[in-house]
């Protein structure tokens, strides 16, 4: 019989997803891999509170989502104090296409930011990461009629936002 | 679910096949419905097109040496520390994390008195649960208690769940003090860091639906909440 994946193999795995989930939730790339950086961490240190059998990912990214809102303070004493930062400060030697991704995750990840955090979160974890809506409601202890409410309103505002181009 | 709420769970396919095939029929006979449909699928794919390059993107090598075992242990302010003050020495950084889990580990055995009480054959929130009931927002947890969602009950008293280190509950506010109407023991083996680790306790989720009268209060409403004594 084969080896279920060990811990660490799957944790490894998940990194990319949850880099990614990091980047729909904080406001600039450094911040998403300091908070990448941290989840790690805590999920290593916490790793005996995982049941083997249950599903990592939820578990971890319920980590990362806990850390954050645990910033949540410090993250708007930031924004308050600072400008906002310069358009094209990823432009490169050219890859037309590199650009473009970057522009375009750089408007998103603006859009986002401008999101309640209560939205942000759900519209993340289902627009972006392919969660189902009972998988969220599990994951973030909310009621499935507030994270339908919440992703409502959430994508409303978004498309409202950044749907005219 | 209302109208919205529904066409939304449809575009996600949430929707079970008979509701699905209603909503379905009724966009068809709506251009209007039928644009925002269209206009909701290109959203997802405007988001999925800026963020999905980050998950197939080369990791950086502090992310990666960040799983291996012999990594150095640093904590999120720490980084941010490292980040704003380049010229501190890493040995400071990781000495500051030495001495929070030094003062973490020696404040968790020296819980002095019972986060509830008895009065009257009922349970009330004590000590520091009463404490984080009153003044934490969900937004800013701070110490052993995690508040979860706050909301109106069907009498219109406001309730709160929260998550402590072995169990989770609910309060609600009845003669200005914390009514406790239910408390749950984290799972077997969950025991250490039950607000982090865990998601809402089923029993509690279904406690939490029975009791909620209209939506959980956003972020603005539960300051307000507070600001006026929770009333």
């Amino acid at each position: 019989m084969e080896q279920p994946a060990s811990f660490d193999d799957q944790l490894a795995s998940l990194l990319p997803r949850l880099r990614r989930f990091a980047h729909s939730l904080s406001r600039d790339s450094a911040d998403a891999d300091d908070l990448t950086q941290a989840a790690i961490e805590r999920a290593l240190k916490s790793r005996d509170q995982w049941q083997p059998g249950t599903r990592l990912d939820s578990w971890a990214y319920r980590i990362m989502r806990n850390l954050w809102i645990d910033t949540a303070r410090a993250r708007s004493r930031k924004s308050a104090r600072e400008a906002p930062e310069e358009e094209g400060l990823n432009v490169g030697e050219d890859p037309r296409e590199a650009m473009d991704a970057s522009l375009d995750l750089r408007r998103m990840m603006t859009a986002m930011g401008r999101l309640p955090d209560e939205q942000r979160e759900v519209v993340s974890l289902i627009l972006v990461e392919g969660f189902g809506y009972r998988e969220v409601s599990e994951m973030l202890g909310l009621p499935i009629g507030t994270v339908s409410s919440r992703l409502v309103r959430g994508r409303t505002a978004l498309l409202a936002m950044v749907g005219e181009r | 679910m209302n109208e919205d709420e529904k066409f939304f769970a449809w575009l996600d396919g949430e929707l079970a096949p008979a509701d699905a095939a209603e909503m379905e029929a009724k966009v068809a006979a709506d251009p209007k419905l039928k644009q925002l449909a269209d206009q909701h699928r290109a959203l997802g794919a405007q988001l999925r097109g800026a963020f999905d390059p980050i998950a197939a993107a080369p990791m950086p090598e502090h992310l990666q040496a960040a799983l291996r075992p012999s990594a150095k242990v640093i904590d999120f302010a720490a980084a941010k520390r490292a980040r704003t003050m380049p010229s501190l020495p890493q040995w400071a950084a990781m000495a500051a994390t030495l001495a929070l889990g030094v003062f973490v580990g020696t404040m968790v055995p020296q819980r002095t008195s019972d986060p509830v009480e008895v009065q009257g054959g009922k349970i009330y929130a004590a000590a520091a649960l009463d404490h984080a009931l009153g003044a934490q927002l969900a937004s800013a947890p701070a110490g052993d208690v995690r508040i979860g969602v706050t909301f109106r009950d069907q009498s219109g008293a406001i309730c709160r769940s929260f998550t402590a280190q072995t169990s989770s509950g609910l309060a609600c506010r009845s003669g200005g003090k914390w009514q406790v109407k239910g408390l749950f023991a984290a799972p077997e083996g969950q025991g250490s860091d039950y607000r982090m680790a865990a998601g809402m306790d089923p029993n509690l989720a279904s406690l939490v639906d029975s009791t909620m009268a209209g939506e959980p209060f956003d972020a603005a409403q539960e300051r307000a909440s507070k600001d006026h004594g929770w009333k």
